[in-house]
């Protein structure tokens, strides 16, 4: 059969299905029942995209119906194969619609379905850095359960996201294989319809970052096409909806790979017959036209982003190091050239193999280096780098930084040989891939041996911490002479501008002033540029002259004004991927912010999703402000409103993750005690009215200040 | 996206009009007038029964004069007109390839002329059978040079270059006796065939007017375009402009008009060096501006980037501009009208070969051994002219488009390339474009080539066919004058991909190609031979199944029936925009349209509305998919 009546085929079928799901529906609960996913703001994501509509009930579902069979067309060119496609996944949408109608929970672990706006604002960070060099999207069962497990794998150890649509995920859980966001393995479901979860987050992620309007067909694919890395691994046989599905994935330009070498034709960087499945992984990266970043960490297990978000627990632990309760330490240290003996790894005291099993170790790592460029402030920058580096090894497990971190290794990572040297051979490797502008030399010494690591942490670390925390006292946004841009986020949130001030680091939490300022020292001509600060508008508002100039040179004039500590006025725009969004509140004259972990319902009314939907991609939307954890507590937080005591409301999580510093602020600025416990969360009021209610009667400062509008 | 437009029709009229205006202010003539004194045209004459081969004649006929006074029927002159119009075309093209296997022979590495793309001559001389081992590569250009002119003239066998072609074809050559021998042997059995007293047979007339083709384009201009390659570099991929907007103003204004690279390469040597720059501006110009009408522009626009003043029927615009310090002219397609043009301005019309003289033209004869010298004179001429401009004449209309020209079967395989993954596919071949195809992502594909002609608006059956035939995802390869309609409309332009079908638009983001690809000047037809062999070998199909039809809309010359002929004749179904003298004949006719399917597998198709011609395109390709299964 020819491509073209495969893929109309493979449409007809699954709109017949979308419409029995929506009729049996409708006849079950009638037409104005309320259909949506959970947790997102952008209803089911994929229509909404394409057609600007949002559906909420199942008539307005019907009437989808309509409009898909509308652009299901028969002519003999590529055009109504495309539109065809796009109606195959708009089709699947609908059907996974409807088995989450009336509070459904359709899909059980490993089974996840539908992806949270939240999980993909998560992603956007490491999709621009390329830490997330790509999404696979792997439909069926693989040929043996250890083809599965390896094509997974080798996705994982380059960082890449995978998506899993049917048999393959029984595969994975026959081999226990862990799955799961954190580990950037997402099973979807079990049918093909499922694979429209896939989608829907391809098109949130051009609505979210992209600011794509939705009903922008074109612009929408342009995006897709341009910035989207995904690609789809499709396992023989396939079947005409899944071709159909594919048809719709190559309109968005993600290849289809496959190894079934008969059913259908090869077409050029698009559906590409592959059949070895050892070389899914090389064929698809080449298609999509995405450069891996290879970091050849010579250790024993796999090295690659995608194991970040693993959890070591207990049960599985070969042994554990942790700060909170004996010495620990890492450090960066500069040093002289002649004393740095570059790729040197020293183990002082006892290795792995002598620690006994599930026993609590201290450890201290020292990271030399030397370079001509290095300066004493990116010591901190690369340190910090070290959670990643460390967390990226598959089976090793690292939280926490300076004194308190704490690193879990694997009984599986232990077996398969893993050392406390691979340790240093990951900081040596990392250090230099990622600094080599500044890091000439570098040398790791660790110290298992507690006495050494006691002498570590308190007789250097400490004393260098404290020199480094009296120094980032001293830097605020009067104390330095530029500020940097950011624009790492362009590659998905075209138009986008972080202009970073010490006070201020960059919305997505990532990119701190000195951070920007390696940056702009290790890549001159990158994301990172200084910005002067040379000729002041309004202080009070953070309002420049050269900081309207960069905004508007890096946002290919899109924007003309930024100020910096204002919300209301010309407010700093945000990419997406922001850790925290704040909205006002009207009824107390403060605001609210939500963080991207809080799933609940704020004040406002809205959901952190909805909140985060009201801005982003780069627009301004005076009253919503998208921003880093840390920079609730700064004192330049909101300052042309009256800063941080206009806050009213956190989900308690927040609070307390923030609460020291923020009580620090307050007793700066206004000298109120413990101004955390003044402001509300989902324990005290999830509406606006019994949330007045608690600021009145605990006097919060916000109630007596100027409305904001 | 951006504010990218096509130009229309409408808009080159509208500058041609304003041009003509100046041409009233000082009394020149143009096409456009000539044309009305010459219609209605002579009907015996264009349908072909009017016999002017012995002076008993002219004999012409009539339903009441049925034979001429030898005898000889309406089927036995036509087909003797087609077959002499047939040679006349196959003589030129193939003269301009032996010119450039001259050049060749002259070429050394410290003359005028230099082998620049080395390769591509180790290769050639192994088609020649040329020892290349540890010699000197001029050595290896002098003997492969000679072999290839040997091929003009050669006794025995048949023209090497037919072997490239797929096994089926060469069958079909054998079979019906078609595989041409000697070059020039060709055009003399032509001119033999058809002397008084020779071959009245529509049949065997129409025969060898196949094979006097297949001379052309698997002869004289595959060495043509072969040997200039090597001379002059393969074209690869570059940005050029197109329309009389190219022009500039406060430069001294060079256009170089005709089809032999020889000239144009030399001049635009010379225009380019300091010395000649230095020496404009002392004269008062801003620099110089070299561009280009006809093959010639498409020879050095490929090449170089040089861009593209018009097509055949601009040829006089270019001097109506006021801003023409000289025309420099070597063979095919010169309108004797520019003698008398370039006297109402201050133009200089410079003829440099023998092959082509004109009056009121200044002959500097042109050859290899003085080619330098040659070009640097009329380089200085033209600057030395720039004072006698008349300014309040000078107007240059703003228009012009961007073009990515340069495909070559190199560039195109290498664009290939560039879509096959290293981890299933091999490179090299032609398979990426078979299997967008196979998959229906493209439709087929349409050689478009060939000329203006008043009796076709100019330049609209090119335009509007393209347009039609990408938006049916329908891809492109043209040359000649039909190409540089394409640029001035700004097809050649990436983002025209906004005008194709979602497919042909996939194919050009990724293959980053506009729709409409230049391989070149006419002779370079010889490069769709081998793109079209290269397609059949690499996808299993012949030649005549590919989904894949030629077309020449506008054609006027007797070049373009040799290589209709040719194109015909190697399997590729032809269709065409003006009706050959041939349809007085309905034997020849028949044979045309029809009969010679059952030789050559493809024939002729004639349809003067444009939309419809397009229409039978895109049937004929679809039944071709058909037939193939796909």
């Amino acid at each position: 059969m020819l491509l073209f009546d495969i893929v109309f085929n493979g449409n007809d079928s699954m709109y017949a299905e979308a419409e029995k799901a929506v009729n049996d529906a409708v006849a079950q609960y009638g037409e104005d029942m309320a259909v949506g996913f959970p947790d997102t703001a952008y209803g089911p994501a994929c229509y909404y995209a394409e057609t600007g509509i949002k559906i909420t009930t199942l008539r307005e579902a019907k009437e989808a119906l309509v409009y898909i069979k509308g652009e299901m067309q028969r002519e003999r060119r590529l055009d109504s194969v495309f539109k065809s496609g796009i109606a195959t996944a708009l089709s699947a949408e609908l059907i996974e619609l409807m088995k989450y109608i009336d509070g459904k929970q359709p899909y059980e672990a490993p089974y996840l379905g539908h992806m949270t706006d939240a999980q993909i604002r998560e992603l956007g960070v490491p999709l621009v850095t390329y830490d997330i060099p790509a999404v696979a999207i792997i439909i069926n069962a693989a040929p043996s359960v250890e083809e599965a497990c390896a094509l997974v794998k080798s996705y994982q150890a380059q960082g890449s996201f995978v998506c899993l649509v049917g048999g393959i995920i029984e595969q994975l859980k026959e081999a226990n294989y862990n799955t799961g966001f954190n580990v950037r393995v997402f099973p979807m479901g079990e049918n093909i319809s499922s694979v429209a979860h896939a989608v829907s987050a391809a098109c949130r992620t051009a609505m979210i970052f992209g600011n794509i309007t939705p009903g922008d067909k074109a612009a929408l694919q342009e995006y897709n096409f341009n910035r989207f890395r995904a690609f789809v691994n499709a396992f023989a046989p396939l079947d005409e909806k899944t071709v159909a599905c594919g048809a719709g994935a190559i309109y968005y330009g993600f290849p289809v790979i496959t190894n079934d070498m008969d059913f259908t034709p090869s077409i050029p960087k698009s559906l590409i017959k592959q059949p070895k499945v050892e070389e899914f992984n090389a064929t698809s990266v080449e298609a999509r036209n995405i450069k891996i970043k290879i970091s050849n960490v010579d250790i024993p297990v796999a090295f690659g982003s995608a194991f970040e978000g693993e959890i070591i627990r207990r049960k599985n632990m070969q042994v554990e190091f942790d700060g909170s309760r004996v010495d620990c330490a890492e450090l960066v240290h500069t040093c002289e050239p002649s004393e740095v003996e570059d790729h040197k790894i020293t183990v002082i005291g006892p290795e792995v193999d002598e620690m006994e099993f599930g026993s609590k170790n201290s450890i201290a790592y020292v990271v030399k280096v030397a370079g001509k460029n290095m300066q004493p402030d990116f010591e901190p920058v690369i340190e910090r780098k070290f959670h990643n580096y460390i967390n990226c090894v598959e089976g090793v497990y690292h939280t926490g930084q300076r004194d308190m971190q704490r690193i879990r290794i694997s009984i599986d990572a232990f077996n398969a040989g893993f050392k406390i040297r691979h340790i240093g051979e990951v900081l040596y490797t990392q250090v230099k891939n990622e600094f080599d502008a500044v890091v000439d030399k570098c040398e790791v010494v660790i110290y298992t041996d507690p006495a050494e690591c006691t002498r570590i942490r308190h007789e250097v670390a400490i004393p260098i911490f404290d020199k480094r925390d009296d120094r980032l006292e001293s830097l605020t946004d009067e104390s330095v002479d530029v500020y940097y841009s950011c624009i790492l986020c362009q590659a998905f949130s075209p138009s986008h501008v972080c202009v970073v001030t010490p006070e201020r680091l960059g919305l997505c939490g990532a990119v701190s002033w000195l951070d920007a300022k390696a940056t702009n020292e290790l890549d001159p001509a990158g994301p990172c540029q200084v910005i002067t600060k040379e000729r002041p508008i309004d202080e009070n508002l953070g309002a420049y002259e050269d900081v309207d100039e960069a905004v508007q040179k890096y946002s290919q004039g899109a924007l003309e004004h930024v100020t910096l500590y204002s919300i209301m006025q010309d407010p700093m725009t945000s990419c997406g991927c922001f850790e925290c969004i704040c909205g006002i509140e009207p009824f107390s004259n403060g605001v609210v912010i939500a963080n991207r972990e809080y799933a609940g319902m704020t004040p406002l009314g809205m959901t952190f999703s909805e909140m985060a939907s009201m801005t982003g991609g780069g627009v301004q939307t005076p009253g919503f402000m998208g921003h880093g954890k840390h920079f609730i507590a700064s004192k330049k937080f909101m300052k042309a409103e009256g800063g941080i005591e206009r806050i009213v409301w956190m989900p308690k999580e927040l609070k307390d993750f923030i609460a020291d510093k923020l009580n620090k602020t307050a007793k700066e600025l206004y000298g109120i005690e413990n101004f955390t416990d003044m402001i509300g969360d989902e324990t005290v009021a999830e509406d606006p009215e019994t949330l007045v209610a608690y600021l009145s009667e605990v006097g919060h400062p916000a109630l007596g200040l100027e409305p904001m509008m | 996206m951006s504010e990218f437009k096509l130009a229309t029709v409408e808009e080159f009229e509208a500058a041609t009009t304003r041009l003509l205006e100046t041409g009233a202010k000082v009394g020149a003539d143009a096409w456009q007038f000539r044309v009305k004194n010459q219609t209605p045209h002579c009907k015996f004459g264009e349908s072909g029964v009017c016999c002017r081969i012995c002076s008993m004649g002219p004999c012409r006929i009539t339903p009441k004069a049925p034979r001429g006074i030898c005898g000889c029927d309406a089927h036995g002159i036509v087909g003797r007109n087609f077959l002499r119009f047939t040679a006349g075309g196959a003589a030129t093209h193939s003269d301009h390839g032996r010119e450039i296997c001259n050049t060749l022979h002259e070429s050394s590495a410290d003359g005028n002329y230099h082998v620049k793309d080395e390769a591509k001559l180790l290769r050639l001389a192994k088609e020649f059978e040329v020892e290349t081992e540890g010699r000197d590569i001029y050595d290896v250009a002098h003997e492969t040079a000679e072999k290839a002119l040997m091929e003009y003239g050669k006794p025995f066998g048949t023209q090497i270059f037919t072997k490239r072609a797929p096994e089926h074809t060469q069958e079909i050559w054998d079979r019906e006796e078609i595989r041409p021998r000697a070059i020039d042997r060709e055009v003399s059995c032509a001119m033999h065939m058809t002397h008084m007293g020779c071959s009245s047979k529509a049949e065997a007339l129409v025969r060898q007017a196949l094979r006097n083709g297949l001379s052309d384009g698997w002869g004289g201009s595959m060495m043509g375009t072969e040997f200039s390659d090597v001379l002059f570099g393969t074209p690869k991929e570059v940005e050029t402009e197109a329309n009389l907007g190219v022009m500039v103003e406060e430069n001294v204004n060079i256009i170089v008009h005709g089809h032999d690279p020889s000239l144009s390469e030399m001049i635009c040597e010379y225009a380019d060096s300091k010395e000649m720059i230095d020496y404009a501006k002392s004269m008062g110009a801003g620099g110089i501006t070299v561009s280009g009408v006809c093959c010639t522009s498409n020879e050095v626009a490929m090449r170089r980037g040089i861009p593209m003043a018009g097509n055949f029927l601009s040829q006089e615009n270019v001097i109506l501009t006021g801003a023409c310090e000289l025309i420099v002219v070597d063979v095919q397609c010169i309108f004797p009208a520019l003698g008398p043009l370039s006297k109402c301005f201050h133009t200089k019309f410079v003829t440099t070969s023998p092959i082509a003289q004109m009056p009121d033209s200044e002959f500097i004869r042109f050859n290899a051994k003085t080619a330098g010298e040659n070009a640097k004179m009329i380089v200085k001429m033209a600057i030395e002219n720039f004072k006698n401009r008349n300014k309040d004449l000078v107007y240059i209309p703003k228009m012009k488009q961007k073009a990515f020209v340069g495909y070559s079967v190199e560039q195109i395989e290498k664009k290939l390339d560039g879509v096959t993954n290293t981890h299933v596919d091999v490179t090299g071949t032609m398979l990426p474009l078979v299997d967008c195809v196979k998959s229906g992502v493209l439709r087929g594909a349409v050689a478009m080539v060939g000329c203006n002609n008043p009796k076709v608006r100019p330049d609209s059956g090119h335009i509007e066919l393209m347009k039609k035939l990408i938006a049916n995802d329908v891809i492109l390869v043209v040359s000649g004058c039909s190409a540089q309609a394409a640029a001035k409309a700004g097809l050649m332009d990436k983002r025209a991909k906004e005008y194709c079908g979602a497919g042909l638009k996939r194919v050009c983001e990724l293959v980053d190609i506009p729709p409409v690809l230049h391989m070149g000047s006419c002779v370079d037809i010889s490069r769709m031979m081998v793109l079209a062999a290269r397609i059949a070998k690499d996808s299993g199909w012949n030649i005549s199944q590919i989904p894949l039809v030629g077309c020449a809309p506008e054609w006027m010359s007797e070049k373009a029936v040799s290589i209709g002929n040719y194109v015909v004749a190697s399997g590729i179904d032809t269709f065409l925009g003006v009706e050959p003298y041939a349809y007085g004949s309905s034997e020849v006719d028949g044979l045309l349209k029809g009969g010679i399917r059952d030789w050559v597998e493809a024939c002729y198709t004639v349809e003067k509305d444009m939309d419809k011609l397009g229409d039978l395109m895109i049937e004929r390709i679809e039944e071709k998919r058909t037939a193939l299964g796909i």
